[in-house]
């Protein structure tokens, strides 16, 4: 507990945004990544949020999707079995877009905090001052 | 004071800083003593000076990360120079005031 509270808190709010835009990037990069049936699919990461005791949040741990994914028929790959079968991630990439964006905003709210703070402690300085 | 809302995740409440002992002990061992209100300012402002150094060195660090590309969060650096911005700016503003009242008693008519 300091001075810099709501600067720090802002801070844990930041990384995490930030590792939940990585895991995005990284889900929406890998959705068209085919593996043999053979194979687990690509598996999308799942950020998880813990509030900290003291204020602020952490990243958890990364939760990952079904290794099953789906089974597409795409004969002409040349990662298909016999019976012309790759596996597919079962990523849905509506839902990944709009997280995209709730992840975005969160960022942008958390740097607006960061400017509030720093003008609070400015008026602070201001008291007294003629 | 106590505010229970806020106790309840780990919140202090502010606390206003203590200056030292102030009063007739100081002024009754005469002018060269320096155990008293004096010394507890002095120690004061060089723990506020203390802090800022400290600030401003993971600033520099951050800003030396960043230079390299080590850096592995761009809030981190921006996050740490506002601090010092806002320690320096602290750290003169005391300054200041303490010129100020010295300035203040210089002036007095003896």
């Amino acid at each position: 507990m300091g001075a810099f509270d709501m600067l720090r808190i802002a801070n844990t709010s930041l990384g995490f945004h930030q590792t939940w835009l990585d895991a995005l990037a990284n889900n929406i990069a890998n959705v068209n990544t085919a593996k043999a049936t053979s194979e687990n699919a690509f598996q999308a990461q799942m950020v998880i949020a813990r509030a900290r005791p003291d204020g602020g949040v952490d990243v958890a741990g990364i939760a990952e999707s079904d290794p099953e994914g789906r089974v597409v028929n795409d004969p002409e790959s040349a990662l298909a079995d016999a019976d012309g079968n790759v596996r597919m991630p079962d990523i849905d990439m509506a839902s990944q877009m709009s997280q995209l964006v709730m992840a975005q905003r969160g960022f942008q709210a958390s740097v607006q905090v960061t400017k509030d703070a720093q003008e609070t402690y400015a008026s602070a300085l201001q008291i007294g001052r003629s | 004071m106590s505010i229970s809302g806020i106790e309840s995740v780990g919140f202090t409440p502010y606390v206003a800083p203590q200056v030292g002992t102030t009063g007739s002990t100081a002024l009754s061992t005469g002018t060269s003593d320096v155990t008293g209100s004096g010394k507890a300012f002095g120690s004061m402002v060089l723990d506020g000076l203390d802090r800022l150094e400290r600030v401003q060195d993971t600033s520099d660090q951050l800003a030396v990360k960043a230079a390299t590309g080590d850096l592995t969060a761009i809030h981190d650096y921006t996050i740490a120079a506002t601090e010092a911005n806002v320690t320096t700016q602290l750290t003169v503003a005391v300054r200041n005031k303490a010129v100020e009242a010295f300035n203040e008693i210089m002036r007095m008519q003896v």
